[in-house]
């Protein structure tokens, strides 16, 4: 539950302020002049917030739309991203967003036709190129679709150019506006998966791996395109067999024919950040694995990396062709 | 001496105004002066887990005695801070206590202190003056000290540890001319119960981040049998946070028994990490 909301006063008209506040009626509301004076300030404990978050609504000034990292691209040849919100309701604990913001405070930017004249503009610079959107790169991009309406507000500019794919990455079980809507060939609902052994620990606050499936079987029979994200890949006994059974439950619980897309990614950390999210967390598995630090990054060595990717790779090549399949380096 | 080293994980601070605010808190959490001869007067209670300083009247001295109290009691970056006192108030019922989530001063930028979660206690905004205010109107809470309190323990902790409690003493209906050094304590004292429910959260929280936060105890052993280097002591350091979750004291030891120099050790323990898989199905 929310206690309080934070509203940059230059917001605080907005129709989509009033929109969200009418679902947080019990929250006390602080006027503000910039969410940086909330959010990701120093001196937060982004643990002890992440207990109990506040919500702040902003005004974003810019950079709403970003190139995505190297290496987190499905096939195209130019990929961005866009996020109308940071923070995530879910506390996963190999998340990156723990050790890139001070603060656990969720920030939701208000302003949506600015991501949308920002979009278009993208488009019309790159109309020459096969471009894909990344929806909630710090953010889970579906997870408060029922407070902030932004997938039902953006997904009709993509209607305007089906040559240009939008993916929305999320671990929710959000089943709207997608079941009520038209499916559209341009748009990629992509869910984050593991083991449900590994994910009953590491992904806290989110929606079971069952619970999942059966939303991506319900949107796939629906005939939205479906990714499937096996990022990041989590080392531990027995892997192989726990990978084995949730690949083959996935596969034979979706219509083949659905899947846009599978991408497996390594277990990454920067070193600072694996330092910062250790302090945090200095108790947590996942810390215990075989991790260490190479040129910046902290991971599992190169040899656990290829035989885990290797080996989800192959037996997803059972089921699907290998122009499907993409490795996730970001 | 168990229960001794557990209590004294519990790490709060005080810092009231007035002798006559504090009078109520000294004798619940059984507090006594510590030296007669400080800068500002500071109290302990047996376990050193409470300490009190008198700050005395406005903003320089809350400051002030905030920074003096911090060096004396050697408190921790875990260390909760607390700031309790009364406050005119053109909103507030005269009596009641209020959380403080938002501090105006005339000369300084606004601040927002983090509040405990899930609190009865109502919130309010609070400013601070330097000089007294009688013009109550439109104003939440009124006090001389707050904002310098929390800008001088938001350089000492995170905001998370900080907190302000304000009791109503005047305002409106009940002017300050009337407030005495009874009415403060009983205002205080009628408080007493809510005040503790808010400071048993923060030991709570205090306590709980020292023991994620402390080196483990196995470090001292190690490193007072080997030379190690900054660098490696920041190593060793959390190569042990991460053994000790699936690794006992004693297996660390044998592990590293036969090591020459700490290199060595620094290499044994992370052939540990490299071998180990988690298994997942015990965590």
């Amino acid at each position: 539950m929310i206690e309080t909301i934070y509203i940059e006063k230059k917001i605080k008209n907005h129709p989509r302020t009033k929109f969200i506040l009418k679902k947080f009626k019990k929250a006390r509301v602080l006027e503000i002049d910039k969410y940086a004076e909330i959010f990701n300030k120093r001196n937060q404990n982004f643990r002890i917030q992440k207990a109990n978050p506040d919500l702040i609504l902003a005004h974003k000034n810019d950079g709403f739309v970003l190139p995505a990292p190297e290496g987190f691209g499905i096939g195209s040849s130019e990929n961005f991203y866009f996020s109308h919100m940071y923070n995530c309701i879910y506390d996963c604990r190999y998340c990156f967003l723990q050790g890139m913001f001070s603060s656990a405070n969720y920030v939701i930017f208000v302003n949506f036709e600015d991501f949308d004249t920002s979009i278009k503009n993208v488009i019309n610079k790159n109309i020459n190129s096969k471009i894909t959107f990344f929806s909630g790169y710090d953010c889970d991009s579906l997870a408060l679709e029922n407070v902030t309406g932004f997938a039902k507000h953006i997904l009709p500019l993509f209607q305007q150019y089906p040559e240009v794919d939008i993916e929305f990455r999320t671990k929710s079980i959000q089943r709207e506006p997608f079941m009520s809507i038209e499916p559209m060939k341009n748009v990629i609902m992509a869910y984050s998966l593991m083991p449900d052994l590994m994910s009953s620990s590491l992904d806290n606050k989110v929606p079971s791996i069952s619970k999942r499936i059966q939303v991506i079987s319900d949107l796939a029979l629906r005939g939205w395109k479906i990714g499937l994200r096996f990022d990041p890949l989590i080392h531990g006994e027995d892997w192989k067999s726990l990978y084995e059974n949730l690949l083959e439950k996935v596969y034979n619980s979706i219509p083949l024919e659905s899947i846009h897309s599978v991408s497996v990614g390594p277990l990454r950390f920067p070193k600072k950040m694996f330092k910062d999210i250790l302090k945090l967390y200095p108790d947590e598995p996942l810390f215990t694995s075989p991790l260490a630090s190479s040129k910046g990054v902290v991971s599992y060595d190169e040899k656990i990396e290829e035989e885990m990717s290797s080996f989800c790779k192959n037996l997803t090549l059972k089921y699907l062709d290998n122009s499907q399949i993409f490795r996730c380096y970001a | 001496m168990i229960k001794n080293n557990f209590l004294k994980k519990t790490s709060v601070r005080w810092v009231v105004a007035l002798k006559e605010e504090a009078e109520v808190i000294l004798d619940n959490y059984k507090m006594v002066l510590v030296n007669e001869k400080t800068l500002y007067p500071i109290y302990k209670n047996v376990e050193e887990t409470h300490w009190l300083t008198l700050s005395g009247i406005g903003r320089h001295n809350s400051a002030a005695s905030t920074s003096y109290l911090y060096t004396i009691s050697k408190a921790s970056k875990w260390t909760s801070w607390i700031n309790v006192g009364i406050a005119g108030s053109g909103k507030g019922d005269y009596g009641n206590i209020y959380l403080v989530d938002k501090i105006f001063n005339q000369n300084a930028n606004t601040t927002y202190p983090a509040t405990m979660p899930k609190s009865n206690l109502s919130k309010m905004t609070l400013l601070t003056t330097d000089i007294p205010i009688t013009d109550y109107s439109s104003k939440e809470l009124i006090d001389m000290e707050g904002s310098a309190f929390f800008d001088i323990a938001s350089k000492l902790t995170t905001k998370e540890f900080i907190c302000i409690m304000k009791i109503v003493s005047d305002g409106p209906s009940n002017d300050i001319k009337q407030l005495n050094k009874l009415k403060i304590i009983q205002l205080v004292k009628s408080n007493l119960s809510k005040i503790s429910e808010v400071i048993s959260y923060y030991e709570k929280l205090s306590e709980n981040e020292n023991q994620i936060r402390a080196k483990p105890y196995i470090f001292y052993k190690i490193s007072s049998n080997w030379h190690f280097s900054v660098t490696q002591r920041t190593q060793l350091e959390n190569l042990l946070r991460r053994l000790r979750v699936f690794c006992g004291n004693d297996d660390i030891m044998e592990l590293i028994k036969q090591c020459e120099n700490s290199s060595f050790v620094i290499n044994a323990l992370n052939n540990k990490i490299k071998g180990n898989k988690v298994n997942w199905s015990d965590v």
